[in-house]
């Protein structure tokens, strides 16, 4: 088992964070060059506290500290005592000489223009190249976009990696700024990954459609609560977790249970787990931050970079550069090979736990606390080609869509009407019906060749008149994009008593919390009875077929057909439409039982056109 | 009575921290209170830290550590 750790340090001149009072200058209490100083100090404290651990770092150059030459100096000097890579960055761009060459303030790499990106990629490289005497190998932003990153591997093709998203920094982080921070992009993998040319969120399929680099992610985040929470409060970065107040006195033991739980993510991973750490100066602000002050943000600092340095003494952690890590990530990395994690609450003391699952087909989430029910699902099978930045019709909504995101679109639970997305199975017996959602338990993982299984444990599900023991798995082979899910009553109080097992999915597609329009989705059922279909326009209307072959949605907007099959004979198939009010639709397989017996059914995402 | 100003932490609402909003407080040097600009919210140093105190504890593992995975 290896555990990769990649630490990453950027000589900020004057952080983000920091622009607005540092602009207001002398009537703060900081000038705009004791920013810069300050900043410069911090940067070295890291790098200090890295060293002193027996760490190397990356450290990534803004383009504005390419003009101070302390921050060069340091770096030239840290390359070559410590072994650090010298990365280039596109966070830190801001600086006088950027405002005169391109007359503005944006801060966010990939909401400017095409244009203006390609040349700020050229300036930017140009300016690396000018005082290093050689271009980078890594770079990377809060979020790199595929057409930003197709142009720099063309024009820069020793570009190996990149950090290229935040995960699940969407309307969270956005609401959680107080509706003022602009990262809006939800839906990529939690841990590295080779991206498609068309959207850097989708892992790559095949070498055609491999963009070139590696990506890794701007953090190592808490998988349950950054899915329904801030994003900067549970990640590998000391500093959020102050901001997330996760601590009592000055202990942090929060930082080394999530380091510890990403460890133990190799048993799901082919004994590979990984971390990165990058925290920018603005973050231990000399006057405090996070109504932490200055020695309790230096303290959680030493304190996170102390376990990893313990754990690379005990020969439990590898320290690797941006570039070493995308050399040793290429070299053992199938295009089909998915990223696992079963992950459980480290937090607020539930046994909760969720499964995520990545692949160049779809990313998802079953949610153990909901009988395994899936809570996400992104179709990458669709790879869908969605520009962002100015003059681009998405803009700032760089997120990679969704059919189902329970949290979003209210999943089982729904005020008095309607349906949620979500997807999971019901169990019925007369007028009875019992949704798995409501069965809380637990999973464990398990591989047969190239299929990840998931295997809950048994649940009770209680009738007026009879219980039945119902044990749900999900299983994953890889290269299929297709997900098995079985259903089985593995025992009964009543050997005589029918009941319907009912798998579906209600689902509809968006990247924010508001609903879309679903006009023209098609739902479409068939099966030896024959064959229905509607084209979605709020009626409510339902249809079934008997002896299903298949159900199906296409889902024009997202470029995505979602289908369900079943190995069943004797199984119904439907579709449900939704209404305003219920802005969803669902398609589901069903199927009647006497005693125990199971349905199994596949669900599949693929490119619509 | 002068502007309000950042106060000595940059303390954020805690009212607003419990919706997970970030919202930094401004600082009343005359009152020795803080106040927000977003919900009602206002109390002195004492309060802020009683209430980011309560914050805390919807953490009931954040002073446990964990090995067991
Ligand atoms: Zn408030």
């Amino acid at each position: 088992m290896t555990f990769y750790v990649t630490i990453i340090h950027r000589p900020e001149m004057v952080p983000e964070y920091l622009q607005k009072g540092a602009e207001q200058g002398k009537r703060e209490d900081l000038t705009r060059q004791e920013v810069i100083q300050e900043s410069l100090d911090i940067f070295r404290t890291q790098q200090q506290i890295a060293h002193e651990n027996g760490l190397r770092t990356t450290i990534q150059m803004t383009y504005a500290s390419l003009f101070n030459e302390e921050a060069v100096a340091l770096a030239k000097e840290h390359h070559e005592k410590y072994g650090d890579e010298i990365g280039s960055t596109f966070l830190g761009i801001q600086c006088q000489q950027f405002r005169e060459k391109f007359k503005s303030k944006e801060l966010a790499i990939w909401l400017f223009s095409m244009e203006d990106k390609r040349r700020i990629v050229d300036e930017v490289m140009g300016k690396f190249y000018e005082v290093f005497g050689f271009y980078p190998t890594s770079t990377g932003s809060y979020y790199m976009d595929a057409e930003l990153v197709n142009y720099i591997k063309e024009r820069y093709p020793m570009i190996k990696v990149a950090v290229a998203t935040c995960w699940e920094e969407g309307p969270k982080a956005y609401h959680n700024a107080n509706n003022s921070w602009y990262t809006l992009h939800d839906g990529s993998p939690w841990n590295p990954w080779i991206p498609s040319k068309r959207n850097i969120h989708c892992p790559a399929s095949d070498e055609e459609d491999d963009i070139g680099i590696v990506a890794i992610p701007h953090l190592s985040r808490d998988l349950m609560a950054v899915f329904d929470g801030p994003g900067s409060y549970y990640g590998t970065h000391p500093q959020n977790i102050l901001r997330g107040m996760v601590y009592e006195g000055r202990e942090i033991p929060y930082f080394m249970n999530l380091v510890d739980q990403y460890r133990a993510q190799a048993k799901y991973n082919r004994g590979y787990a990984y971390n990165m750490m990058f925290v920018g100066p603005g973050w231990m602000s000399k006057s405090g931050r996070w109504e932490a002050d200055y020695d309790f943000l230096l303290k959680a600092y030493k304190d996170g970079m102390a376990y990893y340095g313990q754990l690379k003494k005990e020969g439990k952690a590898q320290d690797v550069t941006m570039s070493e890590f995308a050399e040793i990530y290429r070299r053992d990395r199938p295009y089909t090979r998915p990223e696992c994690a079963l992950w459980k609450d480290i937090l607020y003391g539930s046994k909760r736990q969720q499964f995520w699952y990545v692949d160049p087909w779809m990313r998802v989430c079953l949610d153990m606390n909901q009988g395994g029910a899936m809570i996400d699902l992104r179709p990458y099978a669709a790879k869908l080609i969605r520009p962002c930045g100015v003059g681009t019709k998405c803009l700032q909504d760089a997120s990679y869509p969704f059919l189902v995101q329970s949290l979003y679109r209210a999943g089982y639970f729904t005020h008095y009407a309607g349906e949620g997305a979500v997807k999971s199975c019901k169990f019925g017996h007369q007028d009875e019906v019992v949704d798995l959602c409501t069965c809380r338990t637990l999973a464990s993982f398990s591989e047969e060749g190239d299929t990840r299984i998931v295997t809950l444990d048994p649940v009770e599900i209680e009738f007026a008149d009879f219980t039945i023991r119902v044990q749900s798995v999900f299983r994953f082979a890889e290269g299929t994009g297709e997900i098995e899910m079985i259903r089985r009553i593995i025992e009964t109080t009543d050997p005589q008593a029918e009941v319907t097992i009912d798998e579906y999915i209600t689902a509809c597609y968006g990247t924010t919390e508001y609903p879309e329009d679903l006009t023209g989705v098609k739902l479409t059922v068939t099966g030896t009875s024959g064959t229905e279909s509607i084209e979605y326009a709020y009626k409510c209307r339902e249809a079934e077929v008997a002896g299903v072959t298949l159900a199906e949605a296409i889902v024009p907007q997202v470029d995505t057909r979602l289908t369900m099959r079943t190995d069943a004979t004797d199984a119904i198939g439907y579709f449900r439409e939704g209404f305003a009010f219920s802005p969803m639709y669902t398609i589901g397989i069903r199927k009647t039982v006497v005693g125990k017996g199971e349905l199994r059914t596949w669900l599949k995402v693929e490119k619509a056109s | 009575m002068a502007q309000g100003r950042k106060g000595k932490l940059n303390y954020r609402c805690p009212r607003c921290l419990m919706r997970e909003i970030d919202m930094d407080m401004l600082y009343d040097r005359d009152k020795d209170e803080y106040y927000c600009l977003r919900c009602s919210f206002v109390g002195n140093e004492e309060e802020v830290l009683r209430l980011n105190a309560q914050f805390r504890e919807k953490y009931r593992d954040r002073a446990r550590r964990i090995t067991d995975f």
